[in-house]
């Protein structure tokens, strides 16, 4: 999986430092530089091009939207991954205590219906195939 | 956190074994108001309390599809509304899903250390002020999915013609331009102390003779040589000297 990212990686890299050296450039031009200019926009048109070629393979990559609007806060975009993890989690022990209850509440309910309505129990439990109480 | 998360998906505790099926206990009628087929019927709704003329047996709800409705029904007998028990094998919420999919590793790496807040931190070599809102500058990425620049398909090389576009006047770009330049500032790491404790209080004394000591090694290959050239220029004057002494005398 990571062997995947790891072209795009290289590519962002080679483009964010091109682009770096293309501010410095610019930042006190020079009229000698206007060459190494010319071949930084070049290599920078050459660097959207190989980026533009990773697509082929992370075209099965999804990225939450939710993501998008931590970067565009200036957050970490780990601490989305981090409250995803942390509400998965809440939502998981929320559900087990419902699924805990129900069948608490399941074998209360068939202790007391056993209690007025054996034959009725005896036949469910036949149905059901329960010969134990239900887990 | 895990671990209180452990513990509560632990296994739970056996529930309380069910009194037996037939036989009822006593006192209590096994006879009437049960809802088996050969009782008195209760019929219509069957939560509904309120006594009245009985009424013919609902129809089976239909959930989904006919043929589905009816696979799915087991032969129920007296009672209705009866449907199988999810399976065994049907993932829930009962099980710890963090543990289910291997992400125990994800969950420690994220939740168990603090993660630092800033954008800057993620991605440290990105250069620029990254930190600020995307708003501010209209670099949002969002505008960018909402908004998608109108261009072409692919990307061209730029020919000689078209770089005349980006012929530069000589000279600093003015202040407010240079946002390459601009890094979050990095926190200093403090050097630790090898004595953390508070030095005894010093007699004047005691620290005249240290900065003494201080300034001697400070300074020490030098101060050598010239006390030593010192030396011997004067040796080389004094009276004592053997060639001082002849010169002297030859010129006397």
């Amino acid at each position: 999986m990571a062997e995947k990212f790891d072209s795009l990686e290289e590519h962002l890299e080679k483009f964010v430092e091109n682009i770096r050296q293309l501010g410095i450039i610019v930042s006190d031009f020079q009229p000698s530089s206007q060459a190494g200019l010319n071949q930084k926009l070049n290599f920078m048109i050459t660097g959207l091009q190989d980026v533009d070629k990773c697509r082929q393979q992370l075209h099965d990559i999804t990225v939450p939207l939710e993501v998008f609007d931590y970067i565009d806060q200036g957050r970490n975009p780990q601490l989305y991954t981090r409250e995803c993890l942390e509400r998965a989690l809440a939502k998981n022990e929320q559900v087990k205590g419902k699924i805990d209850t129900m069948k608490k509440f399941k074998i209360l309910l068939i202790q007391e219906l056993s209690k007025v309505f054996p034959e009725d129990m005896a036949k469910y439990r036949a149905i059901r195939g329960e010969d134990h109480p239900p887990s | 956190m895990m671990e209180g998360f452990s513990s509560l998906f632990a296994p739970a505790e056996p529930p309380p074994p069910l009194p037996p099926g037939p036989g009822a206990p006593p006192g209590v009628p096994t006879g009437g108001g049960g809802f088996g087929s050969n009782k008195p019927q209760v019929t219509g709704n069957p939560n509904s309390t309120v006594p009245g003329p009985p009424l013919p047996p609902p129809p089976p709800l239909s959930m989904g599809p006919a043929g589905d409705d009816a696979a799915r029904r087991s032969p129920s007998g007296p009672f209705y509304l009866l449907r199988d028990l999810p399976g065994l094998s049907d993932l829930t919420g009962s099980v710890n899903l963090i543990v289910h999919y291997n992400l125990e590793h994800s969950f420690g790496k994220f939740c168990g250390k603090k993660v630092k807040e800033k954008l800057s931190n993620f991605l440290p070599d990105l250069p620029g002020m990254i930190d600020t809102p995307g708003s501010q500058d209209n670099s949002s990425l969002r505008s960018l999915i909402e908004k998608p620049p109108i261009c072409g398909n692919s990307f061209t090389p730029l020919t000689g013609a078209l770089l005349t576009g980006f012929r530069l006047h000589a000279g600093p770009l003015p202040e407010q331009c240079r946002l390459m330049h601009i890094q979050p500032p990095k926190k200093k790491h403090r050097k630790h102390k090898r004595n953390p404790e508070p030095a005894p209080p010093e007699t004047p004394s005691d620290s005249d003779h240290r900065k003494k000591k201080k300034k001697q090694r400070e300074d020490d290959p030098e101060r050598r040589r010239k006390k030593k050239d010192k030396k011997k220029k004067k040796s080389r004057h004094s009276p004592e000297h053997p060639g001082a002494a002849s010169s002297q005398s030859g010129l006397r």
